[in-house]
């Protein structure tokens, strides 16, 4: 059977619903999704528009003289932020605009970019407590301190992956990681280790800042995609919120504080 | 003479814990191993221009986030067409160390002790000022982090949405339209 002008939007519609969503929930900013989504539609010669929201996207596929189009609303799936990803399919954009590449090999270089390895998860690990242990040292902790905070990261951080595994709602997640991590560094001012137990409870919980989606928020305003920098922005309000309970939790419990 | 290299030290110094807390943070997000030097250079850099500013300059911390994030911004651009890879995956993980975390985590106490005062009017005027002050922090310095280090990608918008093409197969330029 012959293919029809329909079934190669189609084909061109779905895979730029699948191809937009991975973007989307890989952290990428709004107007690099819409530029590389339409680099592709371009590259077959149609016309692409798309609407991005929080929790779904809107793309219509259309010829250059409007006579055939089609549209396909697509959910988003949750998955981990990945800036590997955001290259990678940043990259694939350009092959299919240079090359000419057809939907199969389009198909092709997006499950290559899917499927690449993850980093070790012990080696994620170390160095996240690291990272929390210098930031320790950057609010003027003392050796103490970063110690505890090296400990009190690893215990979190763990808890956090842990769970984000189990599929645990995300708010919970903060919650009892940021709690776990600030009772973690509570032994200091019960046995008077170091002389800055405050600073090593105040950031202890900082790995769990969601800062991506943080700069990506207003990046999204800024460039007058307000609707999802504000869908950004509120989400993490929500996680920082859920952080700060925690965090405050652990400070009624064991009469600590972070001043 | 020896406090200027005194201060320097420190800023180095400083630089240096940026770079490592860039490289722990932004691991988190998977980042292509080949930018993650750049990142860390990046941070370290951002960082310690911010100290600078904020410790010799006498700046507010946001003009100083703003500026190094600015600095993180250029820079970014070379990097990024070394690596071949988007700007903003070197600017986002050079800015997470400078993510203003502490300040807002410090708004959402202060609300919590604002309402447990009450009754108490000088003490909820006092957790109110806190509230407002670290509130209004962390978002001027988030706001001044993602504009600075955003603007030099969009003053050279066609150069730097290039970076991951594939320079040796680039189509006919009578074509490009976008």
């Amino acid at each position: 059977m012959e293919e029809t002008i329909h079934d190669r939007l189609k084909s061109l519609a779905v895979f730029l619903a699948e191809y937009a969503t991975s973007l989307l929930s890989s952290g990428v900013h709004t107007s690099r999704i819409v530029r590389n989504s339409k680099r592709i539609a371009d590259s077959f010669g149609y016309q692409m528009h798309i609407t991005l929201l929080q929790k779904s996207v809107i793309i219509t596929v259309r010829t250059n003289d409007n006579e055939h189009s089609y549209s396909i609303v697509s959910g988003i799936k949750p998955m981990p932020i990945s800036f590997e990803l955001n290259s990678d399919l940043s990259a694939l954009s350009w092959d299919a605009y240079d090359r000419h590449l057809d939907i199969d090999k389009l198909w092709e270089g997006y499950r290559k970019a899917l499927s690449k390895p993850k980093l070790n998860f012990w080696i994620v690990w170390l160095l996240v407590s690291l990272a929390n242990a210098a930031f320790c040292r950057l609010f003027g902790g003392d050796i103490a301190a970063c110690i505890a905070v090296f400990a009190a990261t690893a215990v979190g951080f763990g808890i956090r992956q842990i769970l984000l595994k189990k599929h645990v709602n995300h708010y919970y997640i903060w919650f009892l990681s940021a709690f776990c991590a600030a009772l973690c560094t509570s032994p200091m001012f019960f046995f008077g280790w170091g002389n800055t137990p405050h600073i090593a409870m105040g950031t202890s919980v900082l790995f769990l800042v969601p800062g991506v989606p943080l700069i990506n928020g207003i990046i999204d305003i800024v460039e007058g995609h307000v609707l999802s920098g504000t869908a950004r922005l509120i989400n993490a309000m929500l996680l920082i919120t859920c952080l700060s309970m925690g965090l405050l939790c652990a400070l009624m419990i064991t009469g600590g504080n972070v001043q | 003479m020896n406090e200027i290299w005194n201060t320097l030290g420190e800023a180095a110094c400083d630089g240096f814990f940026a770079a490592i807390a860039a490289i722990g943070f932004s691991i988190i997000s998977n980042p292509p191993l080949r930018t993650l030097p750049y990142c860390a250079l990046l941070a370290a850099v951002g960082h310690a221009t911010r100290f600078l500013l904020t410790s010799s300059a006498g700046m507010d911390i946001a003009s100083a986030s703003f500026s190094g994030a600015f600095l993180i911004g250029w820079l970014s651009l070379p990097f990024a067409s070394i690596v071949k890879s988007p700007t903003t995956t070197l600017y986002i993980p050079a800015l997470l160390p400078m993510v203003p975390g502490m300040f807002a985590y410090k708004t959402i106490l202060a609300m919590h002790q604002f309402m447990t005062h009450l009754n108490d009017n000088d003490a909820a005027s006092f957790y109110m000022n806190d509230f407002l002050k670290n509130g209004v922090t962390a978002f001027t310095i988030l706001f001044g982090l993602a504009v600075g280090a955003s603007l030099p990608t969009l003053i050279l918008r066609r150069y730097s949405f290039s970076m991951t093409r594939n320079k040796d197969k680039k189509r006919p330029a009578t074509t490009e339209t976008i």
